[in-house]
């Protein structure tokens, strides 16, 4: 009887990742991207007004991230932190996984909208 | 202990990094940080059925020592380890309760008990909770990585048996 509790609690709780994945991965109607750097924005601008360009921005520790806007969409292209994961994400889509290089303290995001 | 314990100790967590190692290599398709098989947790979950607690403990923290050696990838050992503390105390206490047939479910509790303990780790350490959003995607990656892993185990535990 314990058994079957502990399967229907396994079974309960991948149910609800399942919905919570699909509703986190949901992509983004917003427009307006953030970047930050170290708590600090640095820009901040329309992604569909944006045009196709790549920024470069320089870490406090020398290191660099390339920052590519491309009809309509942002990615980090190319940067030199040791595992690479801010490249890896690929391009900005969902509200909740914002573009994160930890070894630099950059952060692309979906700005919250103003009311 | 005896030697012959000893050596099949040594012998499993030998095996569960050439595993760890061999894992590496596998291109991620996941761009998510923390999404992985976990194919080393074979080993773990057999250990955890086979040897006593202190001597699953002892395989485990050998494989993670190594391993995070192996990979060049030290800050991950912090993550890991966290994960691997709430992983193996689940996976200790479902051991009493669980049959045999049962292993996969011991394992993918495992799993899911791995990824709220590493994303606790990394909410303590980046002190933002914005890495929460990663715990539903890692409890449905990891639990069906968990069910793979424990199957493995379950098949292998038989076939030691006999």
């Amino acid at each position: 009887m314990k058994n079957r509790k502990i399967l229907i609690a396994a079974i309960l709780v991948f149910l609800v990742s399942v919905c919570l994945s699909v509703f986190i991965l949901r992509h983004s109607d917003k427009q307006i991207i953030e970047i930050v750097q170290d708590g600090e924005l640095l820009y901040t601008f329309d992604l569909n007004d944006a045009e196709d360009r790549v920024i470069r921005i320089s870490a406090p520790d020398g290191g660099y991230n390339l920052v590519q806007i491309q009809n309509g969409t942002i990615c980090i292209s190319e940067a030199d932190c040791p595992d690479q994961t801010c490249v890896n994400t690929g391009v900005l889509k969902s509200d909740y996984l914002p573009i994160v290089c930890l070894p630099h303290k950059l952060i692309v995001r979906f700005a919250e909208e103003e009311s | 202990m005896n030697i012959r314990r000893l050596t099949e100790l040594a012998l499993l967590s030998s095996v569960a990094l050439i595993i760890f190692v061999i894992e590496l290599r596998i291109p991620n398709p996941f761009p998510i940080p923390g999404v992985k098989l976990g194919l080393a947790n074979i080993v773990t979950v057999c250990a955890v059925f086979r040897y006593r607690p202190s001597e699953t403990a002892m395989i485990v923290t050998v494989r993670l020592l190594l391993g995070a050696m192996f990979s060049g990838n030290p800050s991950a050992l912090l993550y890991s380890a966290a994960g691997a503390v709430a992983c193996l105390c689940g996976m200790l206490l479902l051991r009493r309760i669980l049959p045999e047939q049962q292993i996969w479910l011991c394992s993918v509790i495992g799993a899911m008990l791995h990824n709220v303990g590493q994303i606790t780790a990394a909410v303590i350490m980046m002190q933002s909770f914005g890495v929460i959003a990663y715990l539903p995607i890692l409890l449905v990656t990891g639990s069906l990585a968990g069910a793979f892993t424990g199957l493995c185990a379950q098949l292998v535990l038989h076939r030691i048996k006999r």
